[in-house]
């Protein structure tokens, strides 16, 4: 009997624990959305946030992360060309649609998810570990003290850089990519450059998927993070912890949030993307 | 004068990962010769196998079922315009086994274990417990990292196992949920396109993985310096040079194995 009870209880506070985290994470969202309408009346705009830390976010988001995406990204396209063509050339040998089909496939899916997996990486664990350490060694307790919200002082400056950061890597990411594929083709299969890069199978609905997908992704994840930093407890071990669960987090927000666009897009367009 | 600053970054940044690369290059000589008359610590291996692998369980699955549909929908709908719905299961699960499975269940995996490992390794060092070993005369890196390397590469392999079944499954619930491509039809597809060696293809890809992601949060996790800062700092650390080592890896052994 007690074995049951104690199994009982152990599903009954998962149930609890995950639906305050849950809660938690719909707080820090709409805060960090509030924060941003509160920033455009003047009176309230960023009320005791350092001058230029908007630029400074960005560049630690952005600019930093600029090789990390060149070269993961760049590696990944070579590999998927070499994939689909050493296949295809199994099969019929014919090379004329891999370059528009891979770039079909790159804008609608693969070049927003991978750059939003790679920044979720590397954005997502420097967010939380810095907000992290901020909270374990009380600086965060001592911004309420002083009358500053922690959501607008940290995370709304944040949250911007990323959502902008992360629609100029994923493109740059993408072109990349495309570009790391090509030469592959080039180079391992002696596709010609011009039928590898071919536009026409690209249509207006690839673009708002590839626009909406990085917005999504650039905005959830330094809630994600940020959630996940704030919630830091303890010492040096609670900033790990934090660190990890805001990688899985906002890694696993991501594939999820591919998942539910791409099928939405699907019913919306009738099956034909 | 900007042209100074940049080039001291460049230079800099060119140091600094000298400096890691040959950190985890020695790291891994350290395991190596700990191996050489093995004798692991029985109940660190059982506890970290359990820890890192059957804990894991739930996140790998889960990411395998999704990427497994996400593949489906996107070939999916250019196979029925074709109207061959037989190569449905050829394209997703060629994608799976090959590439999307080991790759997304690598980053997963790098995430739920790699950075909680350097967050556990990062917060013994820091709290002089690795001291606290060697004053004992026992060998951290024989005691602390082989086991954890050893369990890595053990595990990583398991999941990827469950996690290309999954994600088959994953293609086949969306196949005939989402595009009205019937599971039988899936089945066959899949057991007629898919050979063997593509399945030991990805494999062989989540072994390398295991490895890289073992070795990049050891170091980072034995390496690191000054407290809750350097705790947190040290974690973004062995993510990013495990995704990155991911991709090289990934690139390398796709070129030698064909």
């Amino acid at each position: 009997m007690s074995y049951f009870r104690t199994r009982i209880e152990a599903i009954g506070g998962a149930v609890l624990g995950t639906s305050r985290a849950a809660l938690e994470l719909w707080l820090v969202y709409v805060g960090t959305i509030a924060g941003i309408v509160r920033g455009f009346s003047r009176r309230h705009g960023g009320r005791g946030r350092p001058k230029g830390e908007l630029v400074r976010q960005l560049h630690a988001i952005g600019n930093r992360s600029l090789v990390f995406i060149i070269v993961t990204l760049g590696f990944i396209g070579m590999v998927m060309t070499y994939q689909a063509c050493l296949q295809l050339g199994r099969v019929t040998g014919d090379y004329s649609q891999v370059g528009s089909q891979f770039l079909r496939l790159l804008i609608s899916d693969f070049g927003p998810t991978l750059s939003g997996m790679m920044l979720a990486t590397r954005v997502g664990a420097g967010i939380a570990a810095e907000i992290g350490s901020m909270k374990v060694t009380e600086q965060i307790d001592a911004l309420r003290m002083s009358g500053v919200l922690p959501i607008d002082y940290l995370i709304v400056p944040r949250f911007i850089a990323c959502v902008v950061m992360t629609l100029m890597l994923t493109v740059l990411g993408s072109m990349v990519m495309y570009a790391a594929g090509g030469l592959t083709a080039q180079y391992s299969f002696g596709v010609n450059p011009s039928t590898f890069y071919d536009l026409s199978f690209v249509r207006g609905r690839h673009l708002v998927l590839f626009v909406v997908k990085a917005l999504a992704y650039g905005a959830a994840i330094p809630v994600v993070a940020g959630f996940c930093g704030l919630r830091a407890r303890g010492s040096s071990e609670g900033v790990g912890w934090a660190t990890t669960a805001a990688v899985i987090g906002s890694s696993f927000a991501v594939i999820v949030l591919d998942f539910i666009i791409s099928a939405v897009a699907l019913f919306l367009a009738d099956g034909d993307l | 004068m900007i042209g100074e600053k940049t080039i001291a970054n460049i230079g800099g940044g060119a140091v600094s990962i000298a400096q890691h690369v040959g950190g985890i290059v020695v790291l891994t000589g350290q395991v190596l010769r700990a191996l050489i008359p093995p004798r692991i610590d029985g109940r660190e291996l059982v506890k970290n196998l359990h820890k890192m692998g059957n804990r894991s369980v739930p996140i790998v699955a889960l990411t395998a079922l999704f990427a497994g549909g996400l593949m489906m929908l996107q070939s999916g709908p250019f196979v029925k315009k074709l109207g061959a719905t037989g190569l449905a299961g050829w394209a997703a699960g060629y994608a799976v086994l090959r590439e999307i499975g080991p790759i997304l269940i690598a980053l997963m995996f790098s995430g739920r274990v790699g950075a909680n490992n350097t967050a556990e390794l990062s917060t013994m060092t820091v709290t002089e417990q690795l001291d606290g070993l060697r004053a004992l005369a026992i060998d951290p890196v024989k005691f602390l990292v082989v086991p954890r390397v050893i369990a890595m590469m053990v595990m990583l392999v398991a999941l990827t196992v469950i996690g290309d079944l999954v994600a088959l499954v994953g293609a086949t619930v969306v196949g005939s949920a989402l595009l009205e491509i019937d599971a039988s039809t899936m089945y066959h597809s899949f057991a007629d396109n898919l050979k063997p060696y593509d399945f030991l293809h990805g494999i062989s890809k989540s072994v390398a993985f295991g490895a890289a992601i073992a070795m990049s949060s050891c170091y980072f996790g034995v390496t690191v310096r000054g407290g809750a800062v350097g705790v947190g700092r040290a974690v973004n650390a062995a993510v990013v040079a495990a995704a990155v080592s991911i991709m090289l890896l990934d690139f390398f052994i796709t070129y030698l194995a064909g």
